[in-house]
């Protein structure tokens, strides 16, 4: 019997907890501006202060905008073969972010701009060893 | 500052050209140039180059180089710019610059460019830390998703249609017809438009800028000089580069600050064209055409709103009235604009001063904007660049 494992798309964007899917990041111990991903300083030409604390984001916002791609990206992306469309959504996140992500939804036809989504951990694209890699996603909440 | 005229302008058709070297194609536009102009080789003082990133150059962007080995050493000074797809017209405003200051009465300003096949990944970095190869491997965004996403929002908000998005497209090819350095030069039907490929689902294919190869160049001088060689030169009244503001609400890399109302914009390319309508002395309604930077149907819409050349939510009434062909009342891509002639990245800028050129000299044929006397250009590119220019007669 063999077991497919998750395998995160990169170390150190995303993690579940008993509480939801989050996103990692930092937050400006100065202004408050938030990054994703993490941010050794804050960015902000506005803001006086450049040190910055972990901080993590999600999983409620609110979907901005999206779009179903129909065809297959360039390298470096990876999907499955034969290329399936998926939906990539923009979210604005309650604490100032506006993130970028595919969407999980059978029916892209059901989005709506303006739409409470929330934050999870799903397979994008298998890998050579059989596992699945995951990313964060956003779907209807 | 001294007043700084363009006084040649030469362009290599646009298109797939399999057989031709981008040093072949930027001769024809420099040589074309130099003869608009009345002047020789040897008379160019300086080059500007728009440096780029899918050609020649000798992989070092080195593009300006290339033109001056081909056109004949004579120890001229060569300014390579980079600036993605607002390569040219960075390369513009370093020549406008450099005249200006006084340093050079007569500099050559060129891009050309020979794209790959298909959709480009935009950044050249596989690393980790480069925010674009992050968003490629843990999300996947081909190009055109970005356009659509934008678009979509503006879909939510001011209720445009995707007939009214089809109808931009039928209205650049249009006027492509006329213009024999077009790619394309075919008439579209709105039907034709929305029966072609979704690529990034609001946009069809026929709604987004293809690659193309193509090369357009200028020849800039000193007032003094211009009135040695010709009796009514076009005037650069201004030009301006400028980068985006921390919090514009366009999405780039993973994550960007929200604004709280929801809004996005284009800061780099406001900032550059404010900086132009300030320079000049310009106000949005005095401009008789612009060219802007067409990757999609959507920019036709969202630009003269942001830029004050019409109201918020106007474009699309604009454009069902015939107002933004070359004889309407907003002349917009009076050239067909890059939906017909795709996007040769670093040679947009250029492109854009040699149909200014024209349609201010009255030498555009078919597709003349009547009486013009003031042209807007404005290009956008990777790493937030944008570049805006403001020509008159
Ligand atoms: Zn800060």
């Amino acid at each position: 019997m063999t077991t497919t494992k998750r395998v995160p798309v990169t170390e150190g964007l995303f993690e579940e907890t008993a509480g939801g899917a989050r996103l990692l990041g930092s937050r400006c111990a100065t202004c408050n501006s938030t990054y994703f991903p993490k941010s050794p300083v804050c960015h902000n030409p506005k803001c006086n202060g450049s040190a910055v604390e972990d901080a993590s984001f999600g999983p409620l916002g609110k979907l901005w905008s999206y779009s179903v791609q129909h065809y297959a990206p360039p390298p470096p992306a990876k999907f499955d073969e034969p290329y399936e469309p998926y939906t990539l959504g923009l979210v604005d996140l309650p604490e100032g972010l506006r993130v970028l992500g595919r969407m999980s939804t059978d029916n892209p036809n059901s989005l709506e701009v303006g739409m409470n989504v929330e934050l999870v951990i799903e397979r994008i694209h298998g890998d050579d060893d059989g596992n699945d890699v995951v990313s964060w996603m956003f779907r209807p909440a | 500052m001294r007043d700084v005229a363009v006084i040649g302008v030469g362009m290599h058709p646009w298109g797939k050209f399999p057989d031709s070297s981008i040093t072949q194609m930027c001769r024809q536009a420099v040589e074309a140039a130099l003869e608009d102009a009345g002047a020789e080789w040897p008379d160019v003082q300086a080059v500007s180059a728009g440096s780029s990133r899918f050609s020649g150059g000798k992989g070092w962007g080195l593009n300006g180089n290339d033109v001056v080995e081909d056109m004949g050493p004579t120890g001229v000074p060569v300014y390579n710019l980079s600036a993605g797809c607002a390569a040219g017209g960075n390369a513009f405003d370093i020549g406008h610059m450099l005249v200006s200051s006084g340093m050079y009465n007569m500099v050559l300003v060129v891009g050309g460019e020979k794209m790959p096949k298909g959709m480009i990944q935009l950044s050249g970095v596989d690393e980790e830390t480069d925010p674009e190869y992050l968003r490629q491997i843990a999300v996947g965004m081909p190009g055109p998703a970005f356009w659509a996403l934008l678009c979509r929002r503006r879909m939510a908000e001011h209720g445009t249609t995707e007939e009214q998005l089809a109808d931009i497209a039928v209205k650049a090819h249009q006027i492509s017809v006329h213009n024999q350095n077009a790619r394309f030069r075919k008439e579209f039907t709105q039907e034709d438009v929305l029966n072609s490929a979704l690529v990034s689902d609001p946009l069809h294919l026929y709604e987004i800028c293809p690659v193309s190869d193509g090369a357009a160049a200028a020849i800039l001088c000193s007032a003094e000089e211009a009135r040695k060689r010709t009796t009514d030169p076009i005037w650069v009244a201004a030009s301006a580069v400028a980068t985006a503001q921390f919090d514009d609400g366009i999405p780039r890399g993973l994550a960007s600050p929200a604004p709280a109302d929801g809004h996005a914009y284009h800061s780099e390319a406001l900032l550059a064209v404010e900086s132009c309508y300030e320079k000049a002395g310009v106000s949005p309604k005095d401009v008789d055409l612009v060219e802007l930077q067409d990757n999609t149907v959507y920019y036709e819409l969202a630009f003269p709103e942001e830029w004050g050349l019409c109201e918020p939510g106007e474009a699309e009434s604009l454009l069902e009235r015939g107002e933004t062909l070359p004889t309407g009342k907003l002349p917009i891509n009076p050239s067909g604009g890059f939906l017909c002639f795709g996007e040769a990245t670093t040679a947009m800028g250029m492109f854009q001063v040699c149909e200014l050129t024209w349609q201010l000299r009255g030498q555009a044929g078919a597709r003349q904007v009547p009486d013009a006397k003031i042209g807007l250009g404005q290009t956008l590119g990777l790493g937030s660049n944008a570049s805006a220019v403001i020509l008159k007669r």
